[in-house]
């Protein structure tokens, strides 16, 4: 029988469908039998769905008050006026 | 629809901000990831010519930065290969199970009505619950469920084998859960 902690990481690499026979068959019995690794495994791929349907979360991780700082600003705008010059 | 790109001079004050906390989001640092912006600005404008129009302008620059953040987590694992180093991370205290393998802290309930996963704010809490994991979870947790990257690109890029990777995520997923537990299911 599998421990809640060897259960866990088997439900993880079963989100990437990458379980062996034996292994998808321990799982399975140990979440029949686990209410609390019943719940993780629901919860977490849940959690995967309501991520991937999220709009736009992948620019949402920072506030927008995180800018770039006006020395670097500067540094990148001499840099990008370089590389245009010699372009020319 | 086709776009257009606008003028190279323009792209900083257009997206700089944008591509700065994309990055910052990625790599956790400040000054690795103003690299990749002027790293990203410059690329753009080598290949402008190639840019079809199928892409929005943003989405064109990003799509390099994706590649850009993918080759720094390449370089960082290839200088130092202790960076991952998988038995710290396998090894060691684990807070949230026993010595027996079993569940340390209550595995609440996440069927509350008033407590949803579509609720704006559960994002705000989902991302600062992101930001105070350690940062290499917080970049394998971004990595591959917010950006979609496959379990074997990022192995190779960060040169750790899957089923390592499968261990830090699980620990990782474990600690997400933990804190959206505390704060905001249970909140």
């Amino acid at each position: 029988m599998l421990t809640c902690k060897e259960a866990s990481v088997l439900a993880t690499k079963a989100m990437d469908g990458k379980l062996t026979f034996r292994e998808r068959v321990g799982l399975r019995l140990h979440v029949a039998m686990c209410g609390l690794c019943r719940r993780y495994v629901r919860d977490m791929k849940r959690l995967r769905e309501t991520v991937r349907s999220a709009s736009q979360i992948e620019f949402k991780l920072l506030p927008e008050s995180v800018t770039l700082s006006r020395s670097s600003r500067e540094r990148i705008k001499q840099a990008l006026n370089n590389a245009l010059r010699h372009r020319d | 629809m086709m776009h257009q790109l606008s003028k190279p001079e323009q792209w900083l004050d257009l997206y700089g901000d944008i591509l700065y906390r994309y990055g910052y989001a990625r790599l956790r640092n400040p000054d690795a990831a103003e690299d990749l912006v002027q790293e990203t600005l410059l690329a753009a404008l080598r290949a402008r010519d190639r840019y079809a129009g199928q892409a929005s302008e943003q989405t064109w620059l990003i799509g390099i930065l994706k590649h850009k953040i993918i080759d720094h987590f390449r370089k960082i694992s290839k200088e130092s290969s202790r960076e991952y180093d998988e038995g710290a991370v396998i090894e060691g205290e684990d807070e949230f199970f026993d010595e027996k393998g079993n569940w340390q802290h209550d595995v609440s309930s996440w069927s509350k009505p008033d407590k949803s996963l579509e609720q704006s704010q559960f994002f705000d809490v989902l991302q600062r619950c992101i930001e105070r994991l350690p940062p290499k979870s917080a970049q394998l947790f971004v990595l591959r469920e917010i950006d979609g990257v496959d379990t074997e690109e990022i192995c190779v890029a960060m040169s750790i084998t899957s089923n390592n990777f499968w261990v830090m995520m699980s620990r990782t997923r474990v600690r997400l859960r933990h804190c959206l537990d505390l704060n905001w299911f249970n909140a």
